[in-house]
């Protein structure tokens, strides 16, 4: 319409520049492809305002007036290990997006789980690529995966074979390095049915680093399956992540997802899942820790499309200082949704009086038999927990630190996996220390 | 030298004045119960004591072991070795009862400048002393009294008192809420505590809990102030007639 004004968009040069960056190998021209679609849908669509309802609480404002780079070619001599989850496992690394054989280990993967990039997708897998866009996304939703698709450099197709059962999971490490480089990876996951294995994500920066990262994973569950879906969000803290999770549930198959955000200056974290089939068991869960002036966004939309499937939500976040949380649930039953049960909590804990949450829990049910049930909670530590812990000789400090980490703790105990429960309990400990408690005796 | 030494202390909580002068001197190894009507100002005083915010001191003055008492922050107070039993034991939502008594062990430990506990020694110790309270491995693996029923709460606090060993305990109407089965396994396990440096101030609206733990010495507290001291026939002569001859002296 205006293509003069958007142009002006510093953020729209990028997406510009992204277009001449022509990658390399026979599927070059198939990914350049993507991209010059992803440009025109999102100049279309426009930037996500604050006019659409789920995204009146968190403005992009700011980040379509930087201007970002594409990113150049890096060597990372190792992968920043102790701001990842410190998981057993075959590693995958994207270096700003891109696949980097070098940094990763995937020499104990299994036979049963499939690993291609981009260049190496079979005819199928790129069948499979152009029917993403399930009908379940609407409009919000669509500019975040334009955009992805904009400045697309390379594709993560994950296959686990049918029937195939593993108890090493498989670990996703994305990390952003430079000066305001702008880059997106994308993730494929088919899992076979009856099959199982957790799938780790963790998103970090090289230290010093200032990106934007937008990440999109497509996740297919066929019957009988189950699929843990970690994922830890610890960028820098001058970074922006924008992410998109979609997942399609089949018949009896289970779904345990966990996100835990506490790095960038502004994250979302965006998780729906389509319940397609009936006995299908789909756990969203989540916790956030915000400090200075972070902005967090959660937002999730649960969809039961079928009799006699259960869904499972809890979140939970500490913010500090003049941190913004945005928790968005939503509940959507079918009319032939019937015996559906559904749990959907947001709790906060505000630790200054600068600290502010959205919460926004909602349901919306078209079928009459079905149990569903939702809350939102905020608070303080309370003074008559502090002074408990207080008259029984612990300091003031270690005293909050327990009561906030036990807080967390609550939450993550939803991870059904026990290694990884365990692995993120003590990265959040460790984490919280850091953010929230040692910085006050560095003063 | 004396453990406790209170010497005419007035305390407000907000703007309401509640202690207005209280003297009390505890020996070491000595029970002193504070009995008094309700509003009389029990609580208050065990609050004070244990420094808990909210509680401002306006006069007076209270030493422990020859140290100003009221200088020190609740943990410090705790550390030098002062126990205050809650009469409504707090729930802590996601702390385990073994990770509380490890911190306050360690906490103490550090504050007297020693090593941290090694951990397999801790968890003996405490399992013994849970073991004569009659209290579950359960109850210490699950967050502190979180759905404990009443007689679980004043046993859990009892345990940590064996734990942590204190030179001055305060039993704050530790006997309310328990049946008489319950009531007698808290006050064993106090009993079990006595010593001959161990101070225990028992703090109690009713007799009862005096026939199971014997003090040495009663007071009445009413309107702020002892009115009344003696032996441990007072608390009987108490039961027969009630706090009403206090009720009329303002």
């Amino acid at each position: 319409m205006n293509s003069s004004v958007e142009s002006i968009v510093p953020f729209n040069q990028f997406i510009d520049s992204a277009q001449g960056d022509h990658p390399h190998g026979n599927r070059g021209d198939w990914l350049s492809e993507i991209k010059e679609k992803g440009r025109i849908e999102f100049y279309k669509l426009g930037w996500p305002s604050p006019k659409f309802e789920s995204w009146r609480y968190t403005n992009l404002n700011k980040l379509a007036k930087t201007q970002f780079f594409l990113p150049q070619d890096i060597e990372l001599a190792e992968l920043p290990y102790q701001d990842i989850l410190p998981v057993d496992a075959p590693k995958i690394a994207l270096v700003n997006g891109k696949f980097n054989r070098e940094l990763s280990d995937l020499s104990t993967i299994s036979e049963g789980i499939l690993v291609n990039n981009f260049q190496e997708m079979s005819d199928e897998q790129r069948a499979l690529f152009s029917l993403e866009n399930p009908t379940t996304l609407p409009k919000e939703g669509l500019p975040v995966k334009a955009l992805n698709d904009a400045i697309l450099s390379d594709v993560l197709f994950i296959e686990i074979r049918p029937g195939w059962q593993s108890d090493v999971p498989l670990h996703i490490v994305s990390i952003g390095c430079g000066d305001h480089v702008g880059f997106s990876s994308k993730i494929f996951v088919s899992a076979g049915e009856n099959c199982r294995l957790d799938i780790v994500e963790s998103h970090a920066g090289e230290h010093g680093s200032t990106y934007f990262s937008s990440c999109v994973s497509n996740i297919d569950i066929k019957a009988g399956a189950r699929l843990g879906h970690y994922k830890l969000q610890n960028d820098t803290n001058t970074s922006t992540h924008l992410a998109l999770t979609q997942t399609s549930i089949e018949a009896d198959a289970v779904y345990d997802n966990f996100v835990m955000s506490v790095g960038g200056i502004l994250s979302r974290n965006e998780v729906r899942s389509f319940i397609a089939a009936s006995g299908v068991d789909c756990c969203v869960n989540g916790a956030y820790l915000g400090t200075s002036n972070q902005h967090i966004d959660n937002t999730t939309f649960i969809e039961h499309a079928a009799e006699g499937s259960k869904s499972r939500e809890v979140y939970k976040g500490v913010l500090a200082d003049h941190a913004k949380g945005v928790f968005q649930g939503k509940i959507f039953v079918h009319p032939e949704a019937q015996k559906t049960d559904g749990y959907q909590m947001n709790r906060a804990l505000l630790l200054s009086d600068k600290a502010e949450i959205d919460s926004k829990p909602e349901l919306e049910i078209y079928a009459d038999d079905v149990r569903c049930s939702h809350g939102a909670t905020v608070g303080e530590l309370e003074e008559e927990h502090l002074f408990y812990l207080k008259a029984r000789g612990i300091n003031a400090e270690s005293a909050r630190r327990l009561l906030v980490e036990a807080y967390i703790g609550e939450v993550i105990d939803e991870i059904q996996s026990q290694s990884i429960r365990e692995a993120l309990s003590k990265l959040a400990s460790d984490l919280l220390k850091k953010k929230l408690f040692e910085r006050s005796n560095e003063r | 030298m004396s453990i406790l030494s209170i010497e005419n202390l007035h305390a407000n909580v907000g703007e309401t004045e509640i202690l207005r002068g209280i003297n009390l001197k505890i020996e070491p190894g000595e029970v002193h119960a504070v009995m008094g009507p309700n509003g009389s100002g029990k609580s208050t005083l065990s609050y004070v004591l244990a420094g808990r915010d909210g509680y401002s001191v306006t006069g007076g003055s209270v030493e422990f072991k020859d140290k100003d008492l009221l200088e020190l922050e609740a943990d410090e107070r705790a550390n030098e070795g002062v126990f205050l039993a809650f009469q409504y034991p707090v729930e802590v939502p996601g702390v385990t009862g073994m990770t509380f008594l490890r911190e306050a062990y360690n906490s103490r430990l550090r504050y007297e400048g020693k090593d941290e506990a090694d951990a397999m020694e801790f968890l003996k110790l405490v399992r013994s002393k849970a073991k004569d309270l009659n209290m579950s491995d359960d109850m210490l693996k699950r967050p502190v009294n979180v759905g404990f029923s009443g007689g679980e709460k004043k046993r859990n606090e009892i345990l940590q008192m064996a734990v942590l060993e204190p030179k001055l305990a305060i039993l704050d109407e530790t006997d309310s809420g328990l049946d008489i089965d319950a009531l007698r396994l808290v006050a064993d396990g106090v009993n079990a505590l006595r010593t001959s440096e161990r101070s225990m101030l028992i703090i109690t609206h009713y007799q009862r809990l005096l026939d199971y733990i014997e003090p040495d010495h009663v007071h009445v507290l009413a309107h702020g102030q002892i009115q009344r001291s003696g032996g441990k026939e007072l608390a009987l002569e108490l039961e027969a007639n009630g706090y009403a001859e206090f009720d009329d002296k303002v």
